[in-house]
Formats: C-alpha cells, sequence, structure tokens
C-alpha cells in the first residue's frame, strides 16, 4: 500500500545515515583523542554583562593554560542548555563547566558526562541536587560580613552611640542569599550591636521601600540596615532619604550585588556601599577546579557537603566606585 | 513546471533540500555523523516534530493553535507532578490526559462560544502557561537525579536499534497521521473544511465535530511530545518552552502546508522539522552567535515560501483543482460526504 511507498523509503534513509556513522564511543571512551585538554563552557546568556565577564574569565584562564575552549551558549531556555551542554559532551570535550540557566535541568547532562567519565564544574546559579564535581559560587557569607564590617566602621565615623541595626532580606526559598544576611549578622553582633529587625522583603523594591518605613517607625534610632539586594538595599535608602535622614551619615544603607542602580546610587551619596561579585575571577576559578578534576586531585571546598567552593567578593563604596564596571 | 513535477515538488521538495543539507553537514560539521551527533539532533527533533504533526491537521483544516506552548508547558508540569505521586504510569497518563483536555477545552470556545480559533488558542496560550506558572510557584517541577534508573527516565534517553526512543515515537506518530490524513474519511474531512469550509458544510461536515477532533489530536499530540521533551530536559515550569507555537507553525509551513488550508503534506512537515534541526546544529556546532542563528532560520522559511510562492504562481492549472479538492490532484474520492 501507499503507506509503504512513502514510510519505508523515509525509514531507509534514516537508517542508511545511522548505519554511516561512526561511533565515537568505540575509540577509547573518555581519553582525549590527541594531547590537547578540551573544555567546554555552557553558558547562561551571553546577552548579560555578568555572563560576558564569565565566559571571558574562562576563556582566558583555559586559553593560558593552552586548553582548546568551545564555548555553548544556553539562551536562558533549559532545552537549549540540555541540548548544547551535551552536544558539548558528544564532541568529546575533557571537562565540562556550566552556568545553568535551570539548575534543575542539570540532571541530564551530568548524566552524560558520567556515563563519557566527563568532570562537571558548575558555575553559580545552583545545583539543582545533581553529582557535580563542584560548585563555584561567590562568597555570600563573606560578602555579608564585608558588609557588617563596613557598617560598624561607618556608624562609628558617623559618632552614633546606638547599637541597634537591621536587616533586609530576601524570600526564604533564595539560599544563597540567605547566606548574607546570616554572615552579616554573625560579624555584626560580634562587633557588638543587635540586629533589632529581620524582615523578608521579598527581593523587590518597592517591599524593601515598606519594610524600610517600619523598620525606622518601630526603631527610632537604627543606625544602619543591610539589604540583600540591590533593588532592596537602594529601596531603603530611598526610604532613608524620604524620612530626612542621609543614607550614608544618619542610617548606614548596605545593599548586595553592585546592580548598575546601586553604583549610581553609591556616586550620588544615596547608598552607603554595596558587594560586587567577580563573575571574570569565578570564570577563572572554574578552570583551576576543572584543572584538578581533570587530574584527579582532591579539591578545597568551602562546603564540603554541597561540594562548594567560594570566590571572594568585593565591597564596594564610594572610595573605589569609579574603578567598579 | 509541468504538473506531475509540480506535485513531486509539493510533497517532496523540502525533503531534497534537507538530503542536499545532510551531504552539506559533514563538510561544515566534520563530527556530523558520529553516532552521538546523529542521535541527538533526531532525539532533538521529536517534540517539536511531534506536535508539528498535530498542528498539520490544524493548518489544514484552515485554523492554527497557538496554545500549544502553553499546552506543551502544563502538560510537562502536570506530568511531572504525576510522576512524583505515582510513577511511570501516572506520569504518561498525566501528560496524555492534560493535551487531551487542552484540546478540548480549545474546540469548546471555538464552537460553543464561536470564538475564532486564532483568537481562542491565542488566550488560552496564556491561560494555560499561567496555570503551569502556578502549579510551580514554588520552584520547578523535576525528576530527581536519583531517579535517572526509572523507566520514565528512559522515554527520553533509550536507543531503539541505534534510533532514539523520542525519534521512532516520532516516526509512529507520523505514519498514524499519514494514514489518519490520507486514508481515512475523516483525514479527507479535514482537507475538505480547509478547503472550503462552506462546501463542506454543504456536503454534510459537522463544523463542530471537526474541530473537537483536530484540536484534540492537536492536544493529543502536545500530551505525547511532552513526554519525549521532559524525560530529556527533567524539569518544567510555567515559562517552558517559550515561543515554541511559532517554531512549530514555522515547521509546518516550511513543509508546504498551505496557511490557506486544505492542503497538509505529512512528509513536508516530517523532513522541515529534521531541516530545522539539523540547520540549528550546524549554525551551534560553527558557533554561530545565536541573533544570526534566528536570522538564518528566518531567512530560510522566507526563501522556502517564495519559492513555493513563485511555484505556485507559474504552476499548471491542476494546482488550481488541488487547491479546491485539496486531494493532490487527485479525483476525489466517494466518502466525502457522510
Amino acid at each position: 500500500m501507499m503507506l509503504k511507498k512513502v514510510f519505508v523509503p523515509l525509514v531507509a534513509v534514516g537508517a542508511l545515515v545511522l548505519a554511516g556513522c561512526t561511533d565515537s564511543n568505540a575509540d577509547n571512551p573518555g581519553a582525549p583523542k590527541d594531547d590537547k585538554i578540551v573544555v567546554g563552557f555552557s553558558v547562561y546568556d551571553m546577552q548579560y554583562e555578568f555572563f560576558q565577564k564569565m565566559e571571558k574569565g574562562t576563556r582566558e584562564a583555559a586559553t593560558a593554560k593552552g586548553w582548546e575552549f568551545k564555548l555553548h551558549d544556553e539562551k536562558s531556555d533549559e532545552n537549549e542548555m540540555v541540548t548544547g551542554a551535551q552536544a558539548l559532551i558528544d564532541q568529546g570535550v575533557d571537562v565540562l563547566i556550566i552556568s545553568p540557566f535551570k539548575p534543575s535541568a542539570l540532571g541530564p547532562i551530568i548524566a552524560k558526562a558520567k556515563a563519557k567519565g566527563v568532570p562537571v564544574i558548575v558555575d553559580d546559579i545552583g545545583g539543582g541536587g545533581a553529582p557535580y564535581d563542584a560548585i563555584v559560587i561567590s562568597d555570600n557569607a563573606g560578602g555579608g560580613k564585608l558588609a557588617a564590617e563596613y557598617m560598624a566602621k561607618q556608624i562609628a565615623a558617623n559618632g552614633k552611640t546606638s547599637k541597634n541595626v537591621a536587616s533586609i532580606t530576601c524570600e526564604p526559598s533564595a539560599v544563597y542569599a540567605a547566606r548574607r544576611n546570616a554572615g552579616f549578622k554573625e560579624a555584626i553582633e560580634a562587633a557588638g550591636f543587635k540586629v533589632v529587625a529581620e524582615l523578608s522583603g521579598n527581593s523587590k523594591a518597592e517591599e524593601g521601600y515598606k519594610v524600610m518605613k517600619d523598620i525606622m517607625a518601630k526603631n527610632p534610632d537604627v543606625a544602619g540596615v543591610f539589604s540583600c539586594n540591590d533593588p532592596m538595599g537602594v529601596a531603603a535608602a530611598n526610604a532613608v532619604k524620604d524620612a530626612g535622614k542621609n543614607p550614608v551619615t544618619d542610617i548606614v544603607t548596605v545593599g548586595f550585588n553592585a546592580d548598575p542602580e546601586a553604583l549610581t546610587a553609591i556616586k550620588g551619596g544615596g547608598l552607603a556601599a554595596t558587594v560586587a561579585q567577580d563573575p571574570t575571577a569565578m570564570g577563572a576559578l572554574t578552570v583551576k577546579l576543572a584543572g584538578q578534576a581533570l587530574n584527579k586531585e582532591a579539591i578545597t571546598f568551602g562546603n564540603a557537603a554541597e561540594r562548594e567552593v567560594f570566590n571572594p567578593v568585593l565591597l564596594v563604596t564610594k572610595e573605589n566606585v569609579a574603578t567598579i564596571k | 513546471m509541468n504538473t506531475s513535477l509540480g506535485k513531486l515538488w509539493d510533497t517532496w521538495g523540502i525533503t531534497a533540500i534537507l538530503l542536499l543539507l545532510l551531504a552539506v553537514a559533514p563538510v561544515v560539521t566534520p563530527d556530523f555523523f558520529s553516532l552521538d551527533n546523529a542521535q541527538s539532533v533526531l532525539r532533538e527533533s521529536a517534540y517539536l516534530g511531534i506536535v508539528a504533526a498535530g498542528m498539520t491537521f490544524a493548518i489544514a483544516s484552515g485554523a492554527f493553535d497557538l496554545s500549544v506552548g502553553g499546552q506543551l508547558a502544563l502538560c510537562s508540569v502536570v506530568s511531572l507532578m504525576g510522576y512524583a505521586a505515582g510513577g511511570t504510569a501516572l506520569a504518561v497518563a498525566a501528560a496524555l490526559a492534560t493535551g487531551l483536555a487542552c484540546g478540548l477545552v480549545n474546540a469548546g470556545l471555538i464552537t460553543r462560544l464561536r470564538v475564532p480559533p486564532f483568537v481562542a488558542t491565542l488566550g488560552t496560550l496564556f491561560v494555560f502557561r499561567g496555570v503551569a506558572y502556578i502549579l510551580t510557584q514554588d520552584g520547578p517541577k523535576t525528576l530527581p537525579y536519583d531517579q535517572i534508573g526509572s523507566p520514565f527516565v528512559k522515554i527520553g534517553g533509550l536507543n531503539v536499534a541505534g534510533l532514539p526512543l523520542p525519534f521512532v515515537i516520532m516516526l509512529a506518530v507520523y505514519g498514524g497521521a499519514w494514514v489518519l490524513l490520507r486514508r481515512t474519511a475523516t483525514g479527507r474531512r479535514v482537507l475538505a473544511y480547509g478547503s472550503s469550509p462552506e462546501a463542506a458544510r454543504f456536503c454534510g461536515i459537522s463544523a463542530t465535530r471537526l474541530r473537537f477532533f483536530v484540536f484534540a489530536l492537536v492536544g493529543l499530540s502536545v500530551g505525547i511530545a511532552a513526554l519525549t521533551y521532559i524525560t530529556r530536559v527533567w524539569t518544567a515550569d510555567g515559562s517552558a518552552q517559550d515561543g515554541f507555537e511559532l517554531k512549530v507553525i514555522a515547521a509546518v509551513v516550511l513543509g508546504g502546508t498551505s496557511l490557506k488550508g486544505g492542503k497538509g503534506t505529512l512528509i513536508g512537515t516530517f523532513s522541515a522539522v529534521l531541516l530545522v534541526s539539523v540547520l540549528n546544529d550546524m549554525l551551534v556546532s560553527q558557533g554561530v552567535p545565536s541573533a544570526y542563528q534566528r536570522i538564518v532560520l528566518g531567512g530560510v522559511l522566507i526563501v522556502a515560501l517564495t519559492i513555493d510562492g513563485l511555484r505556485t504562481r507559474f504552476a499548471a492549472p491542476g494546482s488550481l483543482r488541488r487547491a479546491v479538492t485539496g486531494q493532490g490532484g487527485r479525483t476525489p474520492r466517494p466518502g466525502l460526504a457522510r
């Protein structure tokens, strides 16, 4: 019947195509084809400056090691992330570095990498519970500590005697952001201060503004406030200004992330400080870890349970804001 | 161009271009025909291909289903919830049932509330996505890594005689769809209705039943596609496959199915889906930046339709009859009317 006439040739073409394929599994699984090590980097989205810097850091570190560098852009799409990262493994990369658009889609990628003996280093975002070799994240707790140390110093410089400070947190599901607050709290309490209010602004500017108004109403003597991201930090600073006070010299207001609006605010005295991540250095760190994983050397983790390696962060104030891009 | 050559181009033109591209592929990408890469391309093309088969029916009947992206997200999310609750069987049933339900909602809106398909499915695109977002408010639904050995995960990863299972499912879907469109009275009704709804109605074809059939079929195809999608990607939320509907429609149109309705070619759709996947694979492996990839794919669509338009304009008189009967120039068969 007609069905045969149409589908038999189609299937036959498909079979021929596959028959002509070479089985790359056959020759030495997992071993590099030549001496040159090939690293594949699957990046979240090259449209964003953060990931452009991360790509630059990764590429330059890989090239410096004499490795061949292959880039894949996930374009903020989990399907493209899985397809492209698996394609890198198919192309025979020796090690895979990935900043995952959806950490929960790391599973099929790492399953394939494991089957081929390819180590996987995750750069930022999250690990999604998959058995990656290591994940590089910014030192969020360390960033919180930097913020606390700066705040204590600035409060003293402001001549304030109040030991009351506050923090505005992100939503509870933002695990990494919660570490910023934990790091801040520990360090500021060690400096003899008391966190009188610890309220969630759900990462949003408008909620950060509202929360800050509440904090000032209930604690008129609050001397400083730390926000776990910059939208909330800038909004809190605006609330301070709207209350007729100065966010640097009256209530020391600190954000986190070095977003462009935060940097602008710091330049104009509208925010005291923020904490900058360093994606270029994060990229370089993943390459170092990739080398260690390839050589089966032990990796020193900041948090061994989750195989996390922390990358240092930088405090940004009016003094150094001009050097931050 | 004479009629038979034109007819041949209608069905096999895009397939010829696909074969040409396959011949060039190894030159551009030396690894193209490595088993891994070929399998990846076929595995990746399945979910798009399966929905494109369903969409071929919709477009041949003179309608669009713009909601398939929302349907895919919702089917994927519900299926993953089904897996968490009751394992593989429930996950499969949940995906198919959700797809079917989405199709019935669309058909209901179109026939009962008399909303044009374009508008109705544009609305449900947002509604289905919205529901998927609500279901994943606490984060995307996922297949945990420890489920790696489950039969459900195997749907996306298994190979049958060297062919990836999603692609085998796609082949089966196209086999079934081809029989349905070309060898049954229902298929001929779809084409007749697409050619001329009025004439079809005079022949006793029920517009309501036809709409329900077509949109349920699209929904079911999305349900099947969702299974091959989530077992490959392992995660879904409301944002899954944003813009999917346009990729599907582009593939169907590239394959040669007329947007005016009344003409549908599953072989063309099948080849167009593979063409898009192969082209995409080549562009990605060449490190072409994503913005240029989009431009190339858009350009291919425009060139293909331009060629098709030129061909139709200079085609032999047979094309007119084809357009009217939707029968590829053959004599309409008895059985068109009930």
